[in-house]
């Protein structure tokens, strides 16, 4: 039986199930070599460097970015760019290089298996552990959430179900497999799922190019469209948008959106992302960092640099009749979309591919997702689990019934967030999460790996500062989300505190870091230090 | 520059593809450097 779209639902339903299959078994053969909580949490610390990097841009790269900001560059254009440029000078390069071997290195002298019994560690600190897992526990959800939005979103365009339906399946798959196969069976998967979303996106951006007869007369045909923006987006024309070949209008609420919350907020906050950190523990030397540095980086370019730019593009074929592609829609791409960014590349791709490469990418789609959400759902078990329960029971072992549960627990409520939250939310919440795991985090942490002085109580406040700020910017001061919540509409009667522009469009991130690293400074200085013995332990090099 | 409307986009395209770049030569030329395998303790 074939949809409207020439997608055979027999063939297409095959395929899943026989992908679905595979990484089932990969999943099984991983969490049968998984004999204890070194295995489960850190793969065995002996991953080669290629499954690592991969899985590291597998659980890196989601829906979030393929649907979530392809979308949003479908909408307001290629100043998403600089996000990949982001994602690979700090996301990956400085990640690897400066964050990386240390974090390996330190990780193995402490014996540490994830990132708060990292910090937890470093400064001699069991309740920074318990901190550090519950902020993990209450935040990781929402960042899935949107992960599984953008994920079933596509599904929902693609295979033409209700959402709830594609919802449900995706969570149920990758639930499977993440419960039963700890670290060891998610990472060899994500380097299966890394290969076909690099082989999916390449596809995909070649077949852009090629139809419109290059790489430059493709831009052109996108530069000379940037008229429309006033003609026929005066929303997005007020807010900044200028043109899809352009960055948005200095000043204007999106130039701040874009500069703030996606390339800094989201650029930057990738170092402290928990579920990435604790990759960096699971190979046995600084050589595998090495290695992973250039799969990482030709991962992320042809990835997420694919997307971005397509989602762009694509306002071309929505819009121009003669190119063979979404012949029937002659608007623009967020109008095609209805309004909801999430949804121009899931569109996009149902009426640009044939059969056959339409599978190919919607097992693209479904690897960037379930590789992330692995991860994420792997380091939500693992902080109730292992950081947790453990830590606050003094238990000798791992519970692993504990870890599970504790994992399904985060699923559940990652689907309930997923079916509440608002249409074009993957973006923002992805940008969100990502702050706040750098406000909170990256203070302590750099200060971990590279300064001897900071202490348990200047890490305590750091944190703290980190995390009670930027909750204040989004309740108060953001309006996209102050407004949203109502809090402070509903105490003191506007939707934020400063309405002053820039203020209500720039990211907490921007003023929550900074703020966390003065505090670990100052209270530092002024505070207890570590043992010396302790800290040359720690910073020992071989 | 190459069909675009603003050179902030056109670096920020070169710019990635430039910084691949810089990833691609340090793995490579650090290819088998910093073989300091530990072993961590099991449980």
């Amino acid at each position: 039986m074939n949809n409207s779209n020439g997608i055979d639902s027999f063939v297409f339903g095959f395929l899943i199930l026989g992908y679905v299959i595979l990484i089932g078994y990969l999943g099984w053969r991983g969490w049968k070599k998984t004999q204890n909580s070194k295995d489960y949490l850190l793969a065995g610390r002996s991953v080669n460097p290629f499954v690592m990097a991969m899985s590291y841009g597998a659980a890196f790269i989601s829906t979030s970015a393929l649907v979530g900001f392809g979308g949003i560059a479908g909408q307001f254009g290629l100043g998403v760019l600089w996000l990949v440029f982001m994602n690979i000078a700090i996301g990956i390069f400085a990640a690897f290089v400066w964050f990386g071997k240390r974090t390996r290195q330190m990780g193995a002298i402490l014996n540490a298996k994830t990132f708060p019994e990292f910090i937890g560690k470093r400064f001699r600190a069991p309740g920074l552990k318990i901190l550090i897992s519950l902020i993990i526990f209450v935040f990781v959800p929402l960042y899935s959430s949107v992960v599984l939005i953008g994920g079933a979103r596509f599904v929902q365009e693609i295979m033409q179900i209700p959402y709830a339906w594609a919802l449900t399946v995706f969570a149920f798959v990758v639930a499977v497999y993440v419960i039963f196969g700890g670290l060891k069976g998610i990472m060899y998967v994500d380097a299966l799922m890394g290969t076909v979303m690099i082989c999916g996106m390449l596809i995909l951006l070649v077949s852009c190019y090629w139809r419109l007869g290059g790489i430059v007369p493709a831009h052109q045909a996108l530069t000379d469209m940037a008229p429309l923006v006033k003609q026929h987006l005066p929303v997005e024309y007020a807010l900044g948008h200028r043109g899809w070949t352009v960055m948005p209008e200095f000043n204007s609420v999106w130039w701040w959106t874009l500069v703030s919350s996606i390339m800094l907020g989201v650029g930057i906050g990738a170092l402290a992302q928990p579920q990435l950190a604790v990759r960096f523990m699971t190979v046995k030397s600084g050589r595998e960092l090495n290695r992973a540095v250039l799969v990482g980086g030709v991962f992320i370019l042809l990835t997420v640099g694919s997307a971005y730019t397509v989602g762009a593009l694509s306002n071309v074929f929505f819009y121009r009749t003669d190119l063979g592609i979404a012949n029937n829609f002659q608007s623009l791409a967020i109008q095609a979309a209805r309004g909801n960014p999430d949804l121009i590349i899931p569109i996009f791709i149902r009426e640009a591919l044939p059969g056959v490469v339409l599978y190919l990418f919607f097992l693209t789609m479904l690897s960037a997702a379930m590789s992330t959400l692995s991860s994420l759902f792997h380091v939500t078990g693992s902080s109730i689990g292992h950081d947790f329960f453990r830590t606050v029971t003094n238990a000798r072992h791992d519970n692993l019934t504990v870890t599970r549960t504790g994992m399904i627990f985060g699923i559940i409520l990652s689907i309930i967030f997923a079916m509440i939250l608002p249409p074009g939310v993957v973006a923002r919440g992805t940008a969100i999460f990502f702050g706040i795991c750098a406000a909170a985090f990256l203070p302590a942490y750099f200060s971990a790996l590279y300064w001897k002085g900071a202490t348990k109580t200047g890490v305590w406040a750091s944190i703290a500062t980190g995390t009670v700020s930027s909750i204040i910017g989004l309740v108060f001061l953001h309006r996209k989300e102050s407004a949203a919540l109502g809090i402070c509409q509903a105490l003191f009667g506007k939707s934020e505190l400063i309405s002053t522009h820039p203020w209500p469009f720039v990211d907490p991130f921007i003023y929550s870091l900074p703020l966390a690293a003065v505090v670990l400074v100052a209270v530092s200085l002024f505070s207890e230090k570590l043992p010396k013995n302790h800290i040359s332990r720690c910073f020992k090099r071989k | 520059m190459f069909g675009l409307g603003d050179i902030s986009i056109a670096i920020a395209m070169l710019g990635s593809v430039a910084v691949t770049g810089v990833c691609l030569v340090y793995g490579i030329i650090n290819w088998n450097k910093d073989d300091d395998s530990q072993g961590g303790k099991n449980e």
